[in-house]
């Protein structure tokens, strides 16, 4: 053994020096290495998970859109259907008030003229039945002819009597301007003649002529500040003031 | 541009500078050359003592060549480990440089113990890192320069080595060395003590370890099986069942026995003997021609030195595996049974 | 014949034994290429164990390196 060298103090020495590089071997370097190993194995099957984790998140993500965007989809068309109804009723609504109010307007507007006829039939109903008085009391004056008959009644109507207004024979009156008044419009001639017989007997420069059917017949002759009523309704308001 | 090419360059140089310079030491091959004769190197066994020689209970003591190298692969594990927790601690998941590099093999050697140990790789691991780390770090210490070149020149009795002047350096005749240094022994007995011999040329070192290994074995062998690890050494229980085989398994148990002893020699000697042929084929090599021809086996032997740590790692680390399985271990618990 | 000269031969010769180891483990080597090229995912195992093989195969070899050791050192 001696001369291949082999010693029991060398080999004390050699086992005690495997020992401990055996120690320090196992302790800081095989144990941080396999912890090592480990945690990268980990850190493998970690990131492994984690990107299948985040694919699945993906995937989820995805039919989530989708299922958001079906959502506004049919709440958009939702909205715009609610809306369309909503402006058709809208409009119909106006349509229909409109309508009424144009309804309403219409009767308002024919009760109006119903009323306006009404009235002026009354009042037709009033001057007629003046006239049937009138009418009746020259009849009982005069015996009536053809001739006589019309002419009367021109003479009512007009107050012109043979070219001259009746009302005119005794009054004097003198003004600028005349105005006649007839109760119905009167024929050129008799204009002419009013005028002639107005003008000669007052003096005045211009004549114009109105008519007022409320004054049943004759006529009013107005001239400067002065009035001279001839007229049917003056009579009888006369007669009337006289029969009271 | 700059950077590399001029390094390359450079190197280039550096390289036919040594080449040169090896050629005007060694050979008279130009015609001026020193011709330093190349010396057969003297091949010896035991370790040389660099210290006074201690005289112990056991035996003599003394710092030698080989404990050297040893210090110098302790230092080295040791920078390791330091590398190691430093990078583990920084939290880094993937390691870089020499560090980078153990942690591939350990990787590698942890893959091959989880396929063979199973359940007791996390006890058995740490011995197969161990041995592996060790003993290759050891057996490269053979590659570096001066190893087993530069040392004390002794005189006595054993050398028979001539002493030289070459410049500054002392060397010896007939058994001179290339490179760096040069070593020699006169003829009346100068021979060289080197500073650093490779440890695993050391058979103290491969014995203390293949004992450690196989103590180990054992060890892991009666842990997991309890005294029934026994039985395989020791198989008596078919012996009056089945007379014929018993007395054959009873055979076996012994040459077990034998064969735990023949695992101490094979270990120590194996390791002893690849790396001790190596470093003597180094020196053979660089006597015969000394100049460039040993990168060669350089080369050579840096592969055999990790092919051999690989190798004792491995088989240390199976062996513990195999303890751990037993063999045929229920059925001799049952016939003890 | 001087007793040196004899130790010479005898370690010499001692390492003859090599030979089988040699062969031993080029068969090895043969047999596990041979398996890697037909089953290369089980590269590993067969590695594994032929390097035990080798091993087992070195021990022989190894026996006889001890006994020239000895004799050319211890005797």
């Amino acid at each position: 053994m001696e001369a291949l060298g082999i010693n029991g103090s060398f080999l004390l020495v050699q086992i005690v020096n495997l020992i401990i590089v055996y120690v320090v071997v196992s302790k800081w370097i095989v144990g941080p290495i396999i912890s090592m190993l480990e945690k990268r194995r980990e850190t493998i099957a970690q990131g492994i998970e984690d990107a299948r984790v985040a694919a699945d998140a993906r995937a989820n993500a995805e039919k989530e859109a989708e299922k958001i965007i079906a959502e506004a989809q049919t709440k958009a068309s939702k909205v715009v259907r609610d809306a369309n109804e909503r402006a058709e009723s809208v409009a119909r609504d106006v349509k229909s008030a409109a309508e009424a109010e144009a309804g309403k307007a219409r009767e308002k507007a024919l009760a109006g003229v119903e009323e306006e006829r009404a009235r002026i039939l009354g009042d037709l109903r009033g001057q007629v039945a003046a006239l049937s008085i009138a009418a009746a009391q020259k009849l009982v004056n005069d015996a009536l002819d053809e001739k006589r008959q019309r002419a009367l009644i021109d003479e009512f109507f007009t107050g012109v009597k043979a070219g001259k207004i009746v009302v005119l024979e005794d009054a004097s009156l003198t003004g600028a301007t005349a105005e006649v008044t007839s109760a119905l419009p009167l024929t050129s001639a008799e204009q002419e003649s009013a005028k002639k017989d107005v003008l000669a007997k007052t003096g005045a420069q211009a004549v114009s002529f109105k008519v007022d059917p409320s004054i049943l017949g004759g006529l009013v002759i107005k001239v400067g500040d002065k009035v001279v009523d001839g007229s049917v309704s003056g009579k009888l308001e006369g007669l009337r003031a006289s029969l009271r | 541009m700059t950077g590399t090419p001029k390094q390359k360059v450079w190197g280039r140089w550096v390289v036919l500078a040594a080449f040169v310079l090896g050629l005007y030491l060694f050979t008279g091959f130009f015609g001026f050359g020193l011709a330093i004769p190349v010396v057969m190197p003297a091949v010896v066994l035991p370790t040389e003592p660099l210290t006074e020689i201690i005289h112990t209970p056991l035996g003599e003591f003394f710092l030698s060549g080989t404990l050297v190298a040893l210090l110098i692969a302790d230092a080295a594990i040791i920078a390791i480990a330091l590398g190691i927790s430093a990078a583990v601690k920084k939290g880094d998941l993937i390691l870089t440089g020499i560090v980078g590099a153990v942690e591939a093999l350990l990787e590698m050697l942890h893959g091959m113990t989880e396929g063979t140990a199973g359940k007791w790789t996390k006890q058995i691991f740490p011995w197969f890192a161990t041995i592996t780390l060790l003993v290759m770090i050891a057996n490269w210490t053979e590659l570096l320069p001066g190893v087993e070149t530069i040392g004390r020149l002794v005189q006595d009795e054993k050398g028979h080595y001539e002493l030289q002047q070459v410049g500054p350096i002392q060397s010896i005749i007939n058994p001179a060395e290339d490179g760096h240094a040069a070593e020699g022994e006169h003829h009346e007995g100068w021979h060289l003590y080197p500073f650093v011999r490779v440890v695993s040329t050391d058979l103290n070192f491969t014995v203390a370890l293949a004992l450690v290994a196989v103590v180990m074995i054992q060890y892991f062998g009666i842990k997991s099986q309890g005294l029934a690890y026994f039985s395989k050494f020791w198989a008596t229980g078919t012996v009056f069942s089945k007379p014929i085989f018993g007395v054959i398994d009873f055979g076996v148990g012994l040459l077990e026995i034998v064969s735990e002893f023949s695992k101490v020699l094979s270990f120590a000697f194996r390791l002893f003997g690849n790396i001790f042929a190596g470093s003597v084929l180094l020196f053979v090599i660089g006597s015969l021609v000394p100049v460039f021809a040993q990168s060669i086996f350089y080369l050579l032997e840096f592969f055999v030195g990790a092919i051999q740590a690989f190798v004792f790692g491995l088989l240390a680390m199976t062996f513990m595996a195999q303890a751990t399985q037993g063999h045929g271990g229920e059925h001799h618990e049952e016939a003890h049974a | 014949m001087d007793a040196n000269a004899a130790k010479l031969i005898g370690a010499g010769l001692a390492m003859i034994g090599a030979i089988g180891a040699g062969a031993g483990i080029g068969i090895v080597a043969s047999g596990a290429v041979q398996a890697m090229g037909r089953n290369p995912d089980a590269t590993g195992t067969i590695q594994t164990n032929m390097i035990l093989g080798i091993a087992f195969a070195e021990a022989v070899a190894i026996y006889c390196l001890v006994v020239a050791l000895l004799i050319l050192f211890v005797f």
